[in-house]
């Protein structure tokens, strides 16, 4: 599902983990994220959390995220210079293109479109701009060249806690969050639902600081990316963020070079 | 997304005096728990008949089924920190027998029986606490799951006005419809089922015999299940072992 991430200025880490009441429970893995850099240097991302009440969430989960990773990933290298307009409309359809790749497979298996529910959330990020699109929870954060962090997207979620939007959901392409951050940044974060309450500050909804700044320092550092990612991997199944959190987990983290 | 701010007083308020549920307002305690667990909470009311008829081996077999309730939820330690209860008694007079407390800070009481069924002022209640309560929640941004109250009693509403009980169901059927809580109804030996009926949304299981031992620990399942779920999926009611519907 991943790619090497090489390309000349983005610089990417992702990771997904079972989490601990996933693996008590006898559940596969529900989370599942796409990564691509382009030869142009846009990194394309889909992370992508099945919904744990959804019989196939982690095969709804899947299919999302690379199906719309791979449509964006041709749409793209056709174009070498994307513009913010463009990519939004290319992220509207690069969820509809998810949601019917879903329904397929539900037909596929006759089952219903429910029982592989998921969450999306899909990255286009150039040099000069981030554009992000976010079906139900999860988050998107970027760090300015200042260091001052910003919440792109944020969770989708009811009055509860156990409660989202999916793909699949009715009206969920309409009301999905569709944002732009125009200019350059220096770091890139993505997040599914499992990390929510480590990585925000709540109720303000905003991103925790010290949880960020030390994943960016890190990310400033890497030179060998295998081990970066062994690290990375280390660091999310440590014990002090699984006592924190017991639902699968994946984080994508990015940094712009040269 | 919830509209908290018609409750607790105005729209339901009967012209008789209503027992109010007065929320603590000691909210400098509340933001030390708060801080010091700061897990998603999935609150229950029990909100247990004490009647004159529950006396006996009724109320002793409650009485048990509560501490079955705690020991079991406390094996489990997130569950512990997440599922929060309360107890509510009512019988000529409604009773805040216990606020919300997570597993790990309950004690069950033992519960004595007497006198009438004041039902309807204790559903009014038990809704107050679970708004108040989801009121904190946010105040001390703190995620939580839709909220149960689960109400037993052996008999049907007595005592008071039949406006009160009126309202009382029909702001179950307003909080039902609008996701705010979820009603549940078990009816023990003599209940009036029909009259339950009437007044949850959701049908009325009658208790077998005595089982609270078996009904606490499936309620205590559920509990721990919703404690751990991440989605919406509102556990059905499985085939219970310990009523019929």
């Amino acid at each position: 599902m991943e790619t090497p991430a090489q390309a000349c200025c983005w610089r990417a880490l992702s990771v997904s983990l079972c989490g601990v009441s996933h693996q008590s429970l006898d559940l596969p893995c529900q989370d599942v994220h796409a990564l691509r850099i382009l030869d142009n240097g846009v990194l394309i991302a889909a992370l992508a959390d099945g919904a744990g009440s959804a019989k196939y969430a982690e095969v709804g989960a899947t299919i999302a995220a690379t199906r719309a990773v791979e449509m964006l990933s041709a749409k793209l290298t056709a174009n070498s210079a994307p513009d913010e307009e463009e990519c939004k409309r290319l992220l509207q359809k690069a969820m509809q293109t998810a949601k019917e790749a879903v329904e397929e497979a539900a037909a596929g298996r006759e089952a219903q479109a429910s029982e592989l529910a998921t969450t999306l959330i899909l990255l286009i990020a150039s040099p000069d701009f981030i554009a992000a699109a976010q079906i139900g929870d999860g988050a998107v954060v970027v760090s300015d060249e200042e260091g001052k962090l910003v919440m792109l997207t944020s969770p989708q979620s009811g009055e509860y806690i156990n409660e989202t939007s999916f793909l699949i959901s009715p009206g969920a392409i309409e009301a999905m969050q569709t944002e732009i951050y125009s200019g350059r940044v220096k770091y890139l974060a993505a997040f599914t639902d499992g990390l929510q309450r480590l990585a925000l500050k709540m109720p303000e909804n905003v991103p925790h600081e010290p949880f960020f700044q030390p994943l960016f320092r890190f990310m400033e550092k890497v030179t060998d990316e295998q081990q970066a990612q062994e690290s990375l991997t280390a660091f999310l199944a440590s014990p002090r963020i699984a006592e924190r959190t017991e639902d699968d987990i994946t984080l994508l983290l990015a940094t712009l070079r040269g | 997304m919830s509209d908290s701010s018609q409750y607790p007083m105005g729209k339901y308020a009967g012209k008789q005096p209503i027992y109010r549920y007065q929320s603590p307002t000691d909210s400098l305690l509340d933001g030390i728990e708060f801080a010091e667990n700061p897990e998603p909470r999935c609150p229950c009311v029990l909100l247990l008949d004490t009647s004159g008829s529950m006396q006996g081996a009724p109320i002793e077999a409650l009485n048990r089924g509560l501490q079955m309730f705690r020991d079991e939820l406390i094996r489990d330690s997130l569950a512990a920190r997440r599922v929060e209860v309360a107890v509510v008694a009512f019988d000529s007079g409604v009773r805040v027998v216990q606020d919300f407390v997570t597993v790990d800070q309950f004690q069950p009481p033992v519960l004595a029986t007497g006198g009438s069924t004041y039902m309807g002022q204790a559903i009014h209640t038990a809704l107050d606490m679970v708004e108040s309560r989801k009121a904190q929640y946010r105040m001390h941004g703190i995620a939580y799951y839709r909220p149960w109250v689960f109400m037993i009693t052996d008999g049907e509403p007595q005592g008071e006005a039949a406006e009160i009980v009126h309202q009382a169901a029909q702001r179950i059927r307003d909080d039902e419809l609008s996701k705010r809580v979820a009603f549940f109804a078990v009816g023990v030996d003599n209940a009036d089922m029909e009259r339950l009926q009437g007044i949850a949304v959701r049908a009325p299981v009658k208790l077998i015999g005595l089982r609270f031992a078996e009904m606490f620990l499936w309620l205590s399942a559920s509990m721990q299940s919703i404690s751990h779920s991440q989605v919406d999926d509102q556990i059905a009611l499985p085939p219970p072992g310990w009523g019929t519907v």
